[in-house]
């Protein structure tokens, strides 16, 4: 057990009982964090239902002046609104073209304002960071203070994340519009990416920076603090730079990518609980409100707290397994009776067991990808914990992306549900054809296809790729599937334990985060634009009821099912292989 | 016994690639039996384990294989049977018969293939009638015994349709044909039933999409098994592959779905409705309100004059002459029962001579008929009517009328130019069982709403009675469809009962539209389904059927798909046998990975024939509301999905290892 360890106080019972029992107090800090993020995400709600809605909100009398003049100066008329094609085009254009001035902008970086002891990037590292911060999924193959000058960070990397974000949001914004339309029209791209970023990505991310400069995270122009240790003749230097403006939107617009290599396990970037509270809190509180906005957006408030309380559930489930899994310590050890008060390998000690699982599963269930411990330090169990929301594509999502996500299994599952009561397959008394089944399955079968079949490339060819892989165990199937599912699912979150920036991962990886980003973006898209035309809602009531527990159920059901046949024989070779491994090993050295 | 072994060289046939092709599961399993019979041919090239272990399993997996497709060809074959068989005897009724056409030219006989539209025949009695067409003339008893299996004749009257190959009992009627050779309504039914079995509804294109999709990602999936043991350096055997992809592909429902949609249409005519289409029976499966009839659907056939009651200074004998005068020339079946009511109390009525009167028709107008003689008058029309008429009410009739009215009866008040001489009960039957159906189409969620012309009191008593809860009363026919028109506003699916040509407008624009086949050509051609039974209420069994058509799809492919996880249970820890470290998964404690993986395809194939009767019988299903259904079928086919396949192979395996079977 893991009371191991644990020092006895006299006097106050409380505080006794909750340090000699790290199960139950990790448990109850885990809840603390998961009904603080519901609140908030909840308190946010309103305020994305009125962009959702194009509602006047109390910031819009400073922002709306800047949209307009930005719009005049481009020459965009947010009146002139387009159907699908229109819309997608206007989102891949730009984010191409915004990608290939990053990809020129990194490039020349290098030959110019080079920092001492500072490495350009080759075109595949480049390729695959443009790519990556352009489809929100921040997989670093670079060891970011190493590797990019601080204007880089400056414009590309914190400038993409802004884009990236945004224009998951827009895409949000159009799907939404197509459900409440009854014209086709999914709205002006280049309006909504501008809505985004000035009402809701910029304040939000000031007040995130604000609170993390004022909790200790360091923000400034120095490029490095030099210490001299006592008794020592060589100096340490320690990168800093524009830490806590970079946090800011990497969590508020569930990015992921960090100022340092380590992430958030780098004191600098998450130095106390509080900042780490703060930072679980600013990835989740936008796809939480936007779950909690659909429901008051289309005035059915019981399909959203159906869809919290399956996404809840699956969150709880991840947050515990890693949790459980990590305080219950390294298998091999624990079984002989060491436990150290379960797996520190690789954790932030200031940090602790339970608050670097839920950051962990709180990065992977949206699409964030940020983490604050050393995830290919984590026992089988825990890493299954932090994976299996990335095989299930983020079900909370990123910013915008979380909406389009779930809307996939829910149209799947409304499908078989209304079959298997007997009525026409409809959401929202929007009749879904064959058309929307068609492009709802595309987008779900997407996902584990360009996790599946770049696995298996991979594996077949492991020698031929890879000195590291000739002696082949089942980790490295582990850390190939998290690899490939985070590149899939644009989280970004990575285990490492082999060289990943070669040519050969860069490229993939980049090839794999374009398909896992635009096209499932664009048949969510399609299936909006169809639903556009069809008459909006009028009245509930004479389908099945996609508020209720039943139709959760399903959901969750499916959502389980679908992720489980996609992936089962992969997690039998890889962590749960391991997971046998590791007992065996330990009941050999008990025998 | 002659259809099985037909069933069974049809399903042999279905083989043909080119045929199995348009069912892209059932074709991955025809491409697994051709590759495995390969792989064992040139074994050597692929490192097979050939000892005779291993040849038992692989001839196995090959025979399951060659089993697999053969159920699922099976079942559709055994659907496509009953309905080839449904063809055959419409086609057995579309003999050919000599119709009696008269024109400018006399009258002479013209064999039916030349009929034509626009012509007139008549048929005498004992003839068949020689194609359709609707009666200009003269009424009479139609055996229809032919069509809808009913032997008791059907009384017809001048413009109501009839339909070839029926008999003619008494007297005779002129016919004008309203359709041309292979336009008829049994040449419409042979083409609807055939062409059924071609076309797919938009949910079966929506799940066989969806099937697809599945089947290719575990196409990949499979494949990536192979790498996976590459890769941790042990030989996966090939076999076990193409059963680990047969298995976990949508074979289940994959070989029910064509053999679902037939024995949709099947099971349609046999309750003698033509579909024109699968849809319509889908959509009939959704419809949220219903409207109905009162007339032929809530109550039996017409109302009939039950009773009458004069005015104070009028005898009872005076009473029955008058409404017999008055409705003497009156063709509708109300004005026949009154002069059957009539001659039953006063035969010798029968010998007044009626020449002398001339008839007043009724007219939407008016709302009364009779006859006039000069200045005298009879006429018999609703109490409204006639006191606007008559310029005064008569209290002593009006409180009748309001007491027939109160106990569900309709009242009809007789005057002449003396003034009124007293009203006539004419009474509604409710059909029996009509309260259990409108209380189970309630319990499903469907909202009855009955429309009917008699008046607001008499159509509350039926309504009352037969448990609906809204009604539409004094209804012309236009407010049919002004109610579908509403109810379709209010985004509700529409079914609609109809017989009348004022009807078909109606039928048009519901969603469903349910003629009676005895209805008028227009009524019949503005329907998407029509009865030959003439009995409204069997819509109700069409909406039970729809709803079971979509429940058993959505139920067996949520089963097909919860099967998945576990035979995943069984066959990955054989895959992968050869570590140990990895035996917590394998839950059913299996030691022999070869026959696991044999009892986990003879599962897989024998689950198909175990469901085919419940594939063309339907799924069972309580009419309850929609939560409920949800919940049981979630468990039944979801969660049950899961659970059953663990018992059923692990009996399989034991099974096996009891009987000595050890591989």
């Amino acid at each position: 057990m893991s009371n191991s360890g644990a020092s006895t106080y006299s006097g106050n019972f409380w505080l006794t009982f909750f340090t000699n029992n790290r199960i139950v107090s990790g448990a109850i800090i885990i809840l603390i964090y998961l009904a603080i993020i519901s609140a908030l995400g909840y308190l946010l709600a309103p305020y994305i239902r009125k962009l959702y809605k194009g509602e006047n909100t109390f910031l819009s009398k400073y922002t709306a002046p800047i949209i307009e003049k930005i719009e005049k100066v481009a020459g965009v008329n947010p009146k002139n609104t387009s159907n699908f094609k229109g819309y997608f085009l206007s989102l891949i254009i730009f984010n191409f073209l915004v990608g290939v001035f990053s990809l020129t902008f990194l490039m020349i970086q290098g030959d110019f304002f080079k920092f001492n002891g500072q490495r350009p990037m080759n075109i595949y590292l480049a390729f695959n960071t443009i790519v990556s911060f352009l489809t929100n999924t921040n997989l670093q193959h670079y060891s970011s203070p190493l590797r990019l000058s601080y204007s880089d960070i400056t414009v590309v990397i914190i400038g993409l994340m802004y884009v990236s974000a945004a224009t998951g949001f827009a895409a949000s914004m159009a799907f939404i519009r197509g459900i409440i339309n009854d014209d086709g029209k999914l709205g002006n791209f280049f309006h909504d990416f501008l809505v985004s970023i000035f009402d809701l990505l910029i304040p939000l991310s000031l007040l995130a920076t604000i609170l993390l400069i004022i909790f200790g995270v360091p923000d400034t122009t120095y490029t490095s603090i030099v210490i001299h240790p006592f008794f020592d003749k060589f100096t340490v230097n320690i990168p800093i730079g524009p830490v806590a403006s970079l946090e800011g939107i990497k969590n508020i617009g569930t990015n992921g990518g960090g100022f340092y290599g380590a992430n958030a396990g780098y004191p600098f970037e998450n130095p106390s609980w509080i900042t780490n509270l703060i930072e679980v809190i600013s990835f989740t509180i936008i796809p939480i409100g936007s779950i909690f906005a659909i429901g008051q957006v289309l005035e059915n408030r019981k399909f959203s707290f159906m869809l919290f309380g399956v996404i809840m559930s699956l969150f709880a489930f991840s947050a515990f397994l890693a949790f459980f899994g990590e305080i219950s310590g390294v298998p091999a050890l624990s079984n002989i009776g060491y436990n150290f008060g379960g797996n520190y390998i690789g954790k932030e000690t200031a940090i602790g067991i339970s608050q670097s699982a839920i950051f962990g599963s709180a990065a992977t269930l949206t699409s964030t990808g940020a983490t604050n411990a050393a995830l290919i330090d984590y026992t089988p169990a825990g890493m299954l914990g932090i994976l299996f929301p990335l095989l299930l594509n983020d079900p909370l999502g990123g910013v915008g992306t979380g909406v389009l996500n779930i809307f996939s299994y829910v149209i799947f599952t409304v499908f078989l549900v209304s079959l298997m009561v007997g009525k026409l397959p409809e959401i929202m008394s929007l009749k879904i054809s064959s058309k929307e089944i068609k492009y709802s399955t595309f987008s779900l079968i997407i996902h584990p296809l360009i996790i599946i079949v770049p696995l298996g490339f991979t594996l077949l060819f492991a020698p031929i790729l890879m000195k590291s892989f000739v002696n082949t165990h089942p980790d490295q199937i582990t850390a190939l599937l998290y690899e490939y599912a985070s590149a899939a699912s644009n989280n970004g979150s990575e285990i490492g334990g082999f060289a990943t920036n070669t040519p050969f991962y860069n490229t993939l990886d980049g090839i794999i985060m374009l398909l896992g980003r635009y096209p499932i973006m664009a048949f969510q898209l399609i299936v909006a634009e169809s639903f556009s035309y069809k008459k909006p809602k009028v009245q509930y009531g004479r389908s099945v009821d996609i508020g209720s527990f039943w139709f959760g159920f399903m959901l969750l059901f499916t959502m389980i099912i679908l992720g489980l046949i996609s992936f089962f024989p992969v997690l039998a070779a890889g962590p749960l292989l391991a997971w046998g491994r590791a007992f065996s090993l330990s009941v050999g050295v008990v025998r | 016994m002659n259809q099985y072994i037909e069933a069974v060289i049809n399903a042999i046939k279905s083989f043909d690639p080119r045929k199995i092709v348009k069912n892209p599961v059932m074709f991955i399993t025809e491409l697994a039996m051709f590759v495995s019979l390969y792989l064992l041919a040139f074994h050597t090239q692929y490192g097979l384990n050939l000892t005779p272990v291993y040849i038992d399993f692989y001839i196995s997996v090959i025979v399951l294989l060659f089993l697999t497709i053969f159920f699922s060809n099976l079942a559709e074959s055994l659907a496509e049977g009953k309905s080839r068989n449904i063809t055959a005897t419409l086609k057995k009724m579309k003999r050919e018969t000599n119709g009696r056409v008269i024109d400018q030219n006399g009258e002479r006989m013209i064999p039916s293939s030349e009929l034509r539209k626009g012509m007139i025949v008549e048929v005498r009695k004992d003839e068949t009638v020689p194609t359709d067409g609707e009666i200009v003339e003269g009424r009479g008893y139609f055996n229809e015994s032919s069509i809808t299996g009913e032997s008791k004749p059907v009384f017809k009257v001048q413009g109501d349709s009839v339909t070839g190959a029926t008999i003619l009992q008494d007297s005779k009627v002129k016919i004008r044909i309203t359709a041309d050779p292979g336009e008829t309504f049994l040449d419409k039914m042979i083409e609807l039933v055939e062409g059924s079995i071609r076309t797919k509804t938009p949910n079966e294109i929506a799940l066989s999409i969806l099937l697809s999709g599945l089947t290719l990602v575990f196409l990949i999936i499979t494949s990536s098994v192979y790498t996976l043991g590459t890769f941790l350096n042990t030989n996966v055997n090939l076999f076990i592959l193409v059963v680990l992809l047969i298995c976990l592909i949508p074979t289940t429902i994959g070989a029910l779905l064509p053999a679902l949609g037939v024995a949709a249409i099947n099971k349609v005519s046999q309750f003698n409705v033509i579909a024109k289409s699968g849809r319509a029976v889908e959509n009939a499966g959704d419809i949220d309100t219903i409207i109905l009839d009162k007339t032929g659907t809530i109550t039996i056939g017409d109302r009939e004059a039950n009773a009458i009651y004069p005015n104070r200074d009028i005898s009872m004998d005076q009473l029955y002459e008058a409404a017999y005068i008055s409705s003497y020339f009156d063709e509708t079946k109300e004005g026949i029962s009154v002069v059957k009511k009539a001659l039953e109390n006063k035969p010798d009525l029968k010998s007044l001579d009626m020449t002398k009167y001339e008839f007043v028709p009724f007219t939407p107008d008016t709302k009364f008929s009779g006859v006039k003689k000069e200045n005298q008058y009879i006429y018999k029309g609703s109490p409204n009517a006639i006191w606007e008429l008559a310029g005064s009410k008569d209290n002593y009739i009006d409180a009748r009328c309001a007491e027939i009215s109160s106990r569900g009866g309709t009242a009809m008040v007789v005057i002449s130019e003396k003034g009124i001489l007293g009203a006539i009960e004419f009474n509604d039957i409710l059909k029996p069982w009509i309260r259990e159906r409108i209380e189970s189409l309630k319990a499903m969620n469907i909202k009855p709403v009955m429309c009917t012309g008699d008046n607001e009191l008499t159509a509350q008593y039926i309504a009352r009675e037969a448990s609906i809860d809204e009604v539409v009363a004094n209804s012309k026919p236009k407010d049919k469809y002004d109610k579908v028109q509403e109810e379709k506003e209010k985004q509700r699916m529409v079914a609609m009962v109809g017989d009348g040509t004022n009807d078909a407008p109606a039928l048009a624009l519901a969603d469903v539209g349910f003629a009676m086949n005895s209805g008028t050509q227009a009524a019949k051609d503005a329907a998407n389904m029509i009865d030959l039974e003439n009995d409204p209420t069997k819509l109700m069994d069409v909406i039970f059927l729809g709803k079971q058509i979509l429940i058993t799809r959505g139920s067996l492919t949520t089963f097909s798909i919860a099967n998945d996880i576990s035979k995943y249970f069984v066959i990955i820890p054989a895959v992968f046998f050869m570590f140990p470290d990895l035996s917590f998964i394998n839950v059913l404690g299996f030691t022999d990975p070869l026959l696991a993986v044999t009892s986990a395809l003879i599962f897989n194939t024998f689950i198909i024939p175990m469901l085919i009767p419940l594939a063309i019988r339907g799924v069972r299903f309580k009419p309850s509301g929609i939560n409920d259904l949800l919940k049981r079928n979630i468990m039944v086919y979801g969660v049950g999905g899961v659970l059953l396949p663990f018992v059923a192979i692990g009996a399989i395996y034991y099974l096996l290892l009891g009987v000595g079977v050890v591989w």
